[in-house]
């Protein structure tokens, strides 16, 4: 079995990965098939040192750039070396062809020939010598974290970007777990929700879901549930966030599949790997339904497991690209006006925070979470989020669009904008009405086209 | 009807296997350990069971342990208990002579279907269509998994709100079911979980994907004491589907036999006189169900080697798949009488004398979405775009047609981008 090294990084959140699938050496390539060449942009990286550092600092992260850089350093001069040597054997090779033909004397021949043997011994060897050195630098530098949106607050909590009611001050409010009528609750992994909250849990979802297709024009998809481990790392998603899947045939041992549910953002990331798109379907905005199961995300809600600590939860994903980063920025706050509007209309206390930089994962450079009061906790926990990415993740996935001769990497936006199990749990504890909830984007909210023409006839009648 | 003669046959043999205590935290545990052992005349008839439904034929083995039981080993009657745990379901009189194949009870014919030359196979439409990917995938979301886009990503939720109306409005109660389950559970519901050819796939926890509701919904009920006035009981679930099968099959290629899928399920828990009766209302609303859809399609009556362990009579609906050529089996509902039931200790107090007594259990499928939609967009393709079923279009905010969508990126991939 291929001795892998052992890579340890200190997120915030403590994540250790054994093995890398996103970037193999030429030497372990034998043994494990690469599936995906990330984009590795060094100098737009190492370009801005000052902006990287603070992002490193504000992020709390345990890496030593100095330490990264010098690697780098050796990297390029390896990297150089072997240039050259393949360059010197190039030419010798050319002109080796070029006596042959005119015909040049043995003895030049032959110590050409010996040059060029020994120059391939020496380009051979270099590149022995570089794989444990690229091996060493390149895992660094994937590990190196995004550079942070000028948004995002860099020091102490969260900042307030919308408030919807001010929650009660009410004293101690019963778990949503006390109402056996409706959720009958085993542990994390497996809860089942009866009568109007079964209906809610569906209807919420397809409801959100459409509101986002009719209202803010995106385009709704179904999406796989598994993500290959290749795909985790590149969106720099920390492993243990979910379950993984015990494959009996499995092809490529380092490349493991991850139960995400096909409302996650990595599972968009499948569809958009080495895609190149056209400048006319940007900016491209989709959405779905389906299931999620982040086991840790739900458990920043405990101790005490419930719905909102569960892993399996419906919800609706967003994910958008653009071209530019300004674009960017307007498609989250258009992704939050939608889920703002359909908050409100629940009319629950709920407000919207851009979290510290110390809460992000190395891919996102801003993080707005949508968050719902639950009273039973006395504290507001999370239903939605929506990240920006820059280009950062679309660098590592091959997702590009073309611009004359170039490709431009795409600025991705998007995440989960309903959980509907925590909300669910918010709601009973606030004593709304699962049945009454106004529902925006619900067939039942608004006519249909059928409908909106028959009145239309009717008024000529 | 299920046959007198054969219920009074058997009764002997099923007493034999209700005294099981099931290795299983769900299972009943309850039954004192005083095994009769089966007479030679029980064992022929049960292994003419086993024969006819294509078994693993573990009688001979039950004979010997029968034979050497005789002494009262506790090792040997807990071999022979676990072996008669393993024998399946008995099978409905009605379909003892079908021989190995189904008979088809009825053709439902709804659709007028274009020339020939001109139909195309679902993967085709969606594909032209642009509003479907499951080409190089298997590195990154895995082997036959898929993306529904646009408007085909919308009729899957317009058909599961589709299925919900028609089944709440039969009296099927809605729930929430869990997708990750204990091992023990599934176990209970007569699936393997280990071994070579497992269908169900295992987290690193240990415990497993459901590959149907069914389990979930068994797993809830399991160890429960109901009366016999909640009976029947009807639930029905949308859940995410899993299962580890492949098939290297042509007919089944694309996404007929897939990894993972949504589906509505029906779930009903009854009483032995309502069991049958249960399984017909099943069978009515599925055919119903896609009636109102328009399609094309085929009752059939299975095979006793066609009902696996746990049926003791077995519907399927097949559609026609027009741009495939063939039928393809999108429903089907199974009456498991009370092998499920005793399995998972699901139990009713009957109202006369007030003895706790088995229950059974029915379950079908309501809509099981990639194959419907296979059969929906072959059968009403039409030219370059696909006509919604009428019955679909209020959950599609009265769209009439599927048509290309052009702000669908196409799958142009590059290889790699050179720094």
């Amino acid at each position: 079995m291929l001795s892998l090294r052992i890579l340890g990084i200190s997120f915030t959140k403590s994540c250790t990965r054994n093995i890398s699938a996103l970037y193999i050496t030429g030497d372990k390539a034998n043994e494990n098939y690469v599936t995906l060449q990330p984009y590795l942009d060094f100098e737009g990286t190492f370009g801005g040192r000052e902006l990287l550092e603070q992002s490193i600092a504000s992020r709390g992260l345990n890496i030593n750039l100095e330490t990264v850089l010098n690697k780098y350093q050796k990297y390029q001069a390896h990297h150089e070396q072997l240039r050259k040597v393949a360059e010197d054997r190039e030419a010798v090779t050319k002109k080796l062809k070029e006596l042959s033909k005119a015909g040049g004397n043995d003895d030049q021949l032959e110590q050409l020939k010996e040059r060029g043997k020994s120059l391939r011994n020496d380009l051979k060897n270099l590149k022995q010598a570089l794989y444990p050195i690229e091996d060493d630098f390149i895992h660094d530098y994937l590990h190196l974290p995004n550079r942070l949106h000028e948004l995002c607050p860099t020091e102490g909590e969260e900042k307030l970007l919308y408030r919807h009611q001010v929650p009660s001050s009410t004293p101690d409010t019963l778990s949503h777990l006390a109402n056996k009528e409706l959720i009958h609750f085993v542990d994390n992994n497996r809860y089942y929700m009866m009568e109007q909250a079964a209906h809610f849990d569906v209807n919420a979802m397809q409801s959100l879901a459409r509101y986002f297709v009719t209202k803010g024009d995106f385009i709704q998809t179904a999406n796989p549930d598994f993500v290959r481990c290749v795909l985790l790392e590149a969106n720099a998603t920390p492993m243990d966030d979910y379950h993984m899947v015990r494959e009996e045939h499995l092809q490529n041992k380092i490349n493991t599949a991850y139960l995400t549910g096909g409302a996650a953002f990595e599972s968009y990331l499948g569809a958009m790997t080495k895609l190149c798109v056209y400048p006319s379907v940007l900016p491209l905005r989709y959405v779905c339904c389906g299931r999620s199961y982040n086991r840790a995300e739900a458990e920043l809600n405990g101790p005490s497991p419930s719905l909102y600590t569960a892993t399996q939860s419906n919800a609706v994903q967003s994910f958008v690209a653009t071209q530019t980063a300004s674009d960017a920025d307007s498609q989250l706050e258009q992704i939050l006006n939608l889920a703002v509007d359909f908050y409100k209309a629940i009319d629950v206390p709920f407000r919207v925070v851009y979290v510290a930089a110390k809460n992000l994962t190395p891919s996102e450079n801003l993080r707005a979470v949508l968050e719902v009061y639950a009273p039973s906790l006395k504290r507001y926990v999370c239903v939605g989020r929506v990240s920006n990415y820059g280009d950062f993740v679309s660098k590592r996935i091959l997702f590009s669009t073309r611009r004359e001769k170039h490709y431009d990497f795409l600025h991705l936006v998007g995440g989960p904008v309903l959980y509907t199990s925590r909300l669910i749990a918010a709601l009973l504890e606030h004593n709304i009405k699962l049945e009454d909830c106004k529902l925006l984007g619900s067939a039942s909210q608004e006519p249909t086209m059928q409908q909106s023409v028959q009145q239309f006839k009717d008024l000529f009648k | 009807m299920k046959l007198l003669t054969n219920a009074v046959r058997l009764r002997p043999l099923l007493l034999l296997r209700r005294q099981r205590s099931h290795d299983t935290k769900t299972a009943r545990a309850l039954d004192p350990p005083r095994q009769p052992v089966p007479t030679s005349a029980q064992l022929d008839e049960l292994e003419r069971n086993v024969k006819l439904r294509h078994h693993k034929n573990n009688i001979p083995l039950i004979r010997s342990l029968a034979n050497e039981a005789a002494n009262g080993s506790p090792d040997i009657l807990k071999r022979l208990q676990l072996e008669l745990e393993q024998l399946p379901n008995e099978t409905h009189p009605r379909v003892l002579d079908y021989g190995e194949e189904p008979r088809e009870l009825a053709q439902y014919k709804h659709r007028e279907l274009p020339a020939d030359t001109t139909i195309k196979e679902f993967s085709e439409i969606a594909r032209a269509l642009n509003l479907y990917r499951m080409d190089h995938l298997g590195n990154y979301t895995g082997h036959k998994s898929y993306y529904l886009m646009g408007q085909l990503a919308t009729l899957e939720q317009a058909i599961i709100q589709y299925a919900l109306q028609a089944v709440t409005s039969h009296g099927f109660k809605l729930i929430s079911v869990p997708d990750i389950l204990p091992r023990e559970v599934i176990e209970s519901c007569g699936m393997r979980t280990e071994g070579e050819r497992t269908q169900v796939y295992k987290l690193d926890t240990g415990e497993c994907l459901s590959g149907t509701s069914e389990m979930a919904l068994a797993g809830f009920f399991a160890n429960k004491l109901l009366t016999e006035e909640q009976l029947p009981l009807k639930v029905t679930a949308v859940s995410r589907c899993y299962r580890a099968e492949t098939s290297g099959l042509q007919e089944e290629k694309g996404i007929y036999r897939v990894h993972q899928f949504n589906k509505v399920e029906m779930f009903a828990i009854c009483t032995a006189e309502q069991s049958e009766a249960e399984l017909e209302e099943f069978k009515d609303t599925e055919v119903d169900l896609f009636r109102r859809l328009g399609l094309n399609f085929r009752l059939l009556d299975m095979p006793p080697c066609e009902l696996g362990a746990p049926a003791y009579q077995k519907y399927d609906i097949e559609a026609w798949m027009p741009g495939r050529k063939m039928w393809g089996e999108i429903s089907s509902c199974s009456n498991c009488t009370d092998y499920q039931a005793k399995r998972l200790g699901i139990r009713y107090r009957r109202s006369s004398d007030g003895q706790v007594v088995d229950a059974h259990t029915i379950n079908g499928t309501a809509t099981a979405i990639p194959r419907l939609l296979i059969a929906l967009l072959e059968s009403y393709q039409r030219g370059d775009a696909v006509e919604i079923p009428t019955v679909l279009r209020p959950f599609m905010d009265g769209q009439e047609l599927i048509t290309r969508n052009k702000r669908i990126p196409e799958t142009k991939l590059v290889k790699f981008i050179k720094a």
